[in-house]
């Protein structure tokens, strides 16, 4: 098997969906062991591509394999895939991830119910993030888009017999649907003149200045939306943390470390069409500056621990957006590579604490949970200084990078406003783990019953709290050319204009301040449990800390637009339907024929002289008629 | 007698099964309930049969018309010349899918059917009456019995909703008839003027298309005369705003009328303007077009907001049916090959899926004597079978690609944009609006915890659950083997008079 056969990666998942999702619950263990086995498999025969891929050599060219679809007339469609670095990190990172996730999923979903069901759905999500990437075509990635998309809905809706959790499905579909609205209009309006979805050619075609300028504005915009809609950025952010509804393990997978970054992948797998049409770059920057920063100030007023963690990845989403708005697509995937580790890391650890705790979020009941459980304890403070960006852990390296291509590509503004967004996340990142791991218990009976989750468990943390150490190292020129990609990880991503790694030490300065400042500021306030001093803090400006508990108002802005707005424009219709067009139209006409039937049955009476009457008075009308028209 | 010919006679046997059918059971005593469910259920299965050969058998690279059969009834008298007026049989890439089509739901309808109690004997003779019907207008290749056979359809519509249904029945039959009616009456006018102004002395369509192609039909005939069968056949396919009869209509028929109706008579609407409409008359189809692009994106559009809020089952599917055949009108105003291809696929993944939704509200409503969405909630639990086929149809409603819905709008959406970029975008918008109304309707009623008052709910029984299978499995197929249709459909499409 070579990197042409990678398809195998996507279909041998999606075929394990069918297998559990039917006969899964007859199984020994309902299956889980099958799930793990199956992507095991798939994390294997991603080094077999890997080495493939490398081996082939002469310039890393994609490697592409295709077949003929549909034909109807000129309209041709291909199916195939489409295996080039890009790819390969993704690959990487999904498999890798999803391995974790469904290892410790095992400990994690122990006894519920549906087990198999939720092994199923991790296949099936598997195999869709894993087509997605490797899509050669736009239309195929739309197709495995909404499939992400369903399996996302599956998931997060998983408990379905509780309210919340099928609203925040509902919301995360509908929410992400609006923004694809937006991708197929644009993947439409791209293939309208180009004549291909072929996502090479589309790119040729732009390169060659086949689009107007206008025309790809609108088109790049639009699938921008659905990009956005997908990475959960402003204004369709609000999906994400209701998402946390779902199993915790799901949201390590889909909500922080895959499915959300395919927006980020999709914008830098087009990168060089989104460069040509003015001010598009601009655009993605500043959504990805406005995402991180708001999400980081309301991260701050969040009490649940996932909540936090959801916000932060939003947060974190930005921050690639705000590398691809400045045209480095290897320092996005490269903090999508070691955010998704470090991240998934935090969301499973907060899943460890969750189940020792008897399903416990809040903040408010936790605490000094490090003595309790020091090995979700250590790893979960490994995830977060990676998060908070202090060296040499991994988020440092592509975090403080960002900062590097944001200042080259905008200058000032945008390099202050990011400063201000690192030192959020660290201040963030800090009163989360202090106030649920250290200090004393808030609440005693919770702390009673806690104890460290088994290592079906622990060894997925141990295992991604490794990658969160090492994995930014990659970084290096030398570090990337001793794991075999050639020139180093950032060159062999971004194989145009190769970005040759350099450490600036302004920035690696600047990048440790802030991480430092936040962590330190964090510290102060929350120190050894107390909350005197954010109580303080919330206090001075009641205002201000309700706009950021409140979410700055986003749901509420929405619901409403969609209960006032969007139903009750239904509401009209629906009115206008029965009353105008049915009651008045269809009725009306109905009734009015009734009513002229009524009027016109009086004329005939069934009396002979009336009749004669009748016929006489036509014959003198018609004979004077006839004589005026005569003449 | 050639090969090809032997094919003409299943053309004629699938036409003629039904009506045989409805004879038998009319000899049969109405008492003996077995004996005429055993017949509708062995003439569905004999259906299903046929309709999947002449899908199957109708070769993508031979001629447009295949399985040609002729036989001549009036000719040489008065203004009727050579094949005057003749039983001419056929099928394209179109009417074969279509009667695959029929075939499954017909099917569908038969086994959904086999526990209707009251009456079985007149239901199913006026049911395979209206199969019968069908199936004759999607194989005629001659005017007169085109329409004779569409109005053999919509007549014992008018009997089977207004003694077998619920729900106003009276009312909404009455409705459904008179629109209908009305837009044959139209269709009628348009026949006499067409067979007039072309003056050949033959009802046969394919002379007809001729003179529609050669100007024989002059420019501003074509003009003047195109609407009428556009609105004519409109109405049956729902085209706003003659649309109302559907959700009321729906609403108020008993369930295996409303699965053939949604799912193979509303087509007959959308054929006939094929038919009648762009293939009789090119340049005023030419001309119209846009008109019917924009009525069509309205009712794409209002019949999936309309849907939003709706408290019925049956009446959410009836605003989502005014806005996915608005989809299917949509296709056929785009005069190009790709949009008349996704017209044609959304034409059977609309039946399908329609089917199918119908035949679970059906297995619902039998048990549970309320649609309202509002009295539900969880029942997930006590019906899990029913709610994957519901969701699976649900998901195919929204456009999820690997089910038929994507194959179809897709097309749909491709074709639109190369002329009408604007309303390709309103019609994906609509796209959206049915995930809308498709997920509030699974949160309010399949999930959330489990109204008590349910608790005794069954799952679908057997008979119901092969007719949802191979529904289910229409849709999956669509949405997976695309060239399977495409192949079929594409040289037809190609050879329409105006198309590109």
């Amino acid at each position: 098997m070579g990197a042409e056969q990678a398809w195998l990666l996507a279909a041998i998942p999606g075929g394990m969906f069918f297998v559990i999702a039917m006969i899964g619950r007859w199984l020994p263990r309902q299956a889980d062991w099958l799930g793990i086995l199956t992507i095991a498999t798939t994390f294997a025969l991603f080094f077999v591509v890997l080495v493939d891929f490398l081996g082939t050599g002469d310039g890393l060219g994609p490697i592409t394999n295709s077949m003929s679809w549909t034909e109807i007339g000129g309209f041709q469609l291909d199916m195939g895939i489409f295996v080039d670095p890009i790819t390969i990190v993704m690959l990487g990172v999904i498999t890798a991830v999803a391995l974790m996730v469904n290892i410790f999923s095992v400990g994690y979903m122990k006894g519920e119910p549906r087990y198999f069901w939720y092994f199923a759905l991790l296949q099936g999500f598997a195999a869709s993030m894993i087509l997605l990437v490797m899509a050669d075509n736009l239309l195929l990635v739309y197709v495995a888009w909404e499939l992400v998309g369903v399996c996302s809905f599956l998931l997060i809706g998983f408990y379905w017999e509780r309210r919340s959790a099928i609203e925040a499905a509902k919301k995360a579909f509908i929410t992400t649907r609006v923004g694809d609205v937006g991708l197929l209009i644009g993947i439409i309006l791209l293939w309208r003149e180009a004549g291909t979805f072929n996502i090479s050619e589309i790119i040729a075609f732009a390169q060659d200045g086949g689009y107007g300028s206008t025309y790809l504005f609108v088109a790049s915009f639009a699938v921008f939306l659905g990009a956005i809609g997908k990475s959960a950025q402003v204004p369709f952010h609000v999906w994400l943390p209701d998402a946390m509804e779902g199993p915790t393990p799901v949201s390590a997978l889909i909500h922080a470390a895959t499915m959300v970054v395919a927006g980020v992948y999709l914008v830098a797998r087009l990168l060089p069409v989104f460069e040509i049409p003015e001010g598009m770059m601009l655009i993605i920057t500043i959504v990805g500056l406005v995402t991180a920063l708001m999400t980081g100030v309301i991260a701050i007023a969040q009490t649940d621990i996932k909540k936090v963690l959801a916000y932060s990845t939003v947060g974190q989403l930005g921050f690639m957006f705000i590398a691809l708005g400045a045209g480095y697509p290897d320092v996005a995937m490269l903090h999508l590579m070691t955010h998704a580790f470090f991240k998934a890391l935090l969301f499973l650890g907060s899943g460890s604490v969750i189940l020792a705790t008897h399903h416990n979020q809040e903040m408010d009941k936790l605490g000094g949970m490090w003595r309790k459980m020091p090995i979700t304890g250590t790893t979960f403070l490994i995830g977060s200084l990676a998060l908070a960006g202090l060296p040499p852990l991994a988020g440092f390296w592509s975090k403080d990078e960002i900062w590097v291509v944001t200042e080259g590509a905008w200058g000032a503004w945008a390099t202050i406003l990011f400063g201000v967004a690192a030192v959020l996340t660290a201040f963030y990142t800090t009163r989360l783990f202090i106030r649920t791991f250290m200090g004393n218990p808030q609440d005693e009976h919770v702390y009673e019953h806690t104890h460290e989750t088994g290592p079906v468990m622990w060894a997925p943390l141990v295992f991604l709290g490794v990658l969160a150490v090492v994995s930014g190292f990659v970084i290096f020129n030398e570090v990337g050319t001793a794991l075999g990609f050639p020139g180093g990880f950032t060159e062999f991503i971004f194989l145009d204009e190769p970005h040759v790694y350099s450490i600036h030490w302004d920035f690696a300065a600047a990048s440790l301040a802030a991480a430092v400042i936040g962590i330190f500021v964090g510290a102060w306030m929350y120190w050894g449990g107390r909350l005197d001093r954010a109580t303080a803090f919330a206090n001075w400006q009641p205002g201000l800390f309700d706009v950021a508990r409140n979410k700055f108002y986003w749901d509420d802005l929405y619901q409403a637009g969609v209960d006032r707005g969007l139903l009750g424009f239904s509401y009209v219709v629906s009115w206008f339907d029965r009353y105008a067009v049915n009651d008045t139209g269809v009725d009306g006409s109905a009734q009015t024929t009734g009513y002229a039937g009524f009027i016109l049955k009086h004329i005939q009476t069934g009396k002979v002289p009336n009749y004669a009457m009748g016929i006489a008075i036509g014959v003198i009308v018609l004979t004077i008629a006839g004589m005026a028209a005569r003449g | 007698m050639t090969f090809d010919e032997g094919q003409g006679y299943v053309l004629l046997s699938t036409l003629a099964v039904p009506l045989v059918a409805a004879l038998v059971l009319l000899l049969l005593p109405g008492g003996f309930k077995g004996g005429i469910r055993w017949v509708s259920l062995i003439t569905g299965a004999i259906l299903l049969g046929t309709s999947t050969y002449i899908f199957v058998a109708y070769q993508a690279d031979g001629d447009i018309f295949q399985m040609e059969l002729r036989w001549a009834w009036i000719e040489n008298v008065s203004f009727l010349g050579e094949n005057g007026v003749s039983l001419y049989l056929g099928v394209d890439g179109i009417s074969s899918l279509m009667a695959l089509l029929t075939g499954i739901v017909a099917f569908a309808g038969t086994l959904v059917s086999w526990k209707v109690d009251y009456r079985p004997k007149d239901f199913f003779i006026l049911y395979w009456v209206l199969i019968a019907g069908v199936y004759g207008t999607f194989f005629s290749l001659d005017l007169f019995f085109f329409f004779f056979f569409y109005e053999l359809a919509v007549v014992p519509l008018y009997l089977l909703i207004g003694v077998w249904g619920s729900t106003r029945k009276e009312y909404g039959a009455m409705k459904l008839t008179m629109m209908l009616v009305g837009g044959s009456v139209l269709m009628w006018i348009g026949i006499f003027a067409v067979v007039a102004e072309a003056d050949l002395g033959t009802f046969s369509l394919p002379e007809l298309w001729q003179a529609g192609e050669d100007g024989v039909l002059g420019e501003n005939f074509q003009k003047i005369f195109f609407p009428f069968f556009v609105v004519g056949c409109g109405v049956l396919a729902a085209l706003w705003p003659f649309h109302t009869w559907s959700p009321d209509g729906h609403m108020s028929a008993p369930t295996a009328v409303s699965m053939v109706h949604a799912g193979v008579l509303m087509k007959l609407g959308s054929f006939g303007i094929i038919r009648l409409g762009i293939q009789m008359m090119p340049e005023g189809a030419e001309f119209w077009m846009p008109a019917l692009m924009v009525l069509g994106t309205i009712g794409a559009v209002y019949g999936a907001v309309g849907a939003l809020t709706q408290r019925d089952f049956k009446l959410v599917s009836g605003y989502s049916s005014v806005s996915h055949m608005g989809y299917v009108l949509m296709g056929l105003a785009t005069l190009s090959a790709i949009g008349l291809t996704g017209a044609s696929l959304q034409m059977f993944s609309h039946g399908v899926m329609t089917a199918l939704v119908f035949l679970l509200i059906g297995a619902l409503y039998d048990q549970a004597h309320t649609r309202d969405l509002k009295d539900f909630g969880g029942i997930a639990k006590v019906m899990p079978l029913w709610v994957i086929a519901y969701v699976i149809a649900g998901l195919a409603n929204v456009g999820l690609p690997g089910l038929s819905g994507f194959t179809a709008e897709f097309h749909i959406f491709v074709g639109t944009f190369q002329t009408y970029p604007v309303f390709g975008g309103l019609g994906i918008l609509a796209a959206a609006l049915a995930a809308g109304y498709m997920l509030r309707m699974f949160s309010i009623v399949f999930f959330g915890p489990l109204n008590p008052r349910w608790q005794e709910l069954r799952d679908v029984n057997p008979m119901e659950a092969i007719a949802g299978l191979l529904l289910v499995g229409s849709i999956v197929v669509m949405g997976v083997w695309w060239s399977l249709f495409t192949d079929r459909l594409a040289e037809t499409v190609l050879n329409l008079p105006g198309v590109s």
